[in-house]
């Protein structure tokens, strides 16, 4: 027994995110994982069915587009967003540029990945309606 | 100073976090998204799949993509459940990582096989 009996404030192991607004936004960019996990998975899938010829590959297709493969995608692509946008506002603690003596700013750097993000995904937009 | 194996899955979990962040949106939207409204039905044809993937180019790119999806994913994936009261690390750590193995592995197989 300890005679001091500290006080030691009670938190919940499962939800003591739940208590302050920045914690939610922290599990809430930490869960986008669960998307990614799960997306990948259907991705690493479709390339084993498209391997197995085309009815394999359609059947995947279709399951892709069932209302259940649809909700999940739209789900799994706002969480992709939450992962870019909590991704993207980390680079400038993570990344320091020094140009001669000025240290570039962290808006800079921002811009420029949101600048790299339209052009990559306009890139995969034209390859996949010109394809 | 010790050496510590932390370094190898947290470097994959912030190569994937960063090329998750530019690539993920756009790939959900052409190959979830796009095939229910109808979009991008000639490029996502089998004969027009098979060709591309068929490209080793494609095929490196792809695997690459997709091997730091599953190593990013479970390593944020352990973090997750040690945040949500699950203290058995190791447990939890062999089971993902085993998992991301098994996703790697799975995506070569798939991608040399086409």
């Amino acid at each position: 027994m300890n005679p001091r009996k500290p006080y030691v404030r009670p938190i919940s192991k499962t939800s003591w995110f739940m208590t302050q607004g920045r914690y939610k936004v922290y599990m809430l960019h930490e869960i986008s994982s669960l998307f990614v996990a799960i997306y990948t998975a259907i991705l690493i899938i479709g390339l084993v069915r498209l391997g197995e010829g085309e009815a394999a590959w359609q059947g995947w297709l279709d399951a892709v587009t069932s209302p259940i493969g649809v909700i999940f995608h739209l789900i799994a692509f706002v969480f992709a967003l939450i992962h870019t946008t909590s991704w993207f506002k980390a680079v400038p603690q993570a990344m320091r540029i020094q140009r001669g003596e000025e240290i570039v700013p962290g808006k800079l750097i921002v811009g420029a990945h949101y600048g790299v993000l339209a052009a990559v995904s306009l890139f995969v937009l034209i390859l996949a309606g010109v394809a | 100073m010790a050496r510590s194996a932390k370094a190898v899955p947290w470097f994959l979990f912030a190569a994937g976090g960063t090329v998750l962040s530019f690539i993920l949106p756009v790939m959900i939207f052409t190959t979830g998204i796009a095939p229910a409204l109808g979009l991008f039905t000639d490029a996502l044809s089998y004969d027009t799949m098979s060709a591309f993937v068929g490209n080793w180019l494609v095929k490196l790119v792809l695997f690459g993509i997709l091997t730091l999806a599953c190593w990013h994913a479970a390593h944020r994936l352990r973090v997750c459940a040690h945040d949500f009261g699950i203290r058995a690390d190791t447990a939890v750590a062999v089971i993902l990582y085993g998992l991301a193995t098994v996703g790697t592995a799975t995506a070569a197989l798939a991608l040399v096989s086409i």
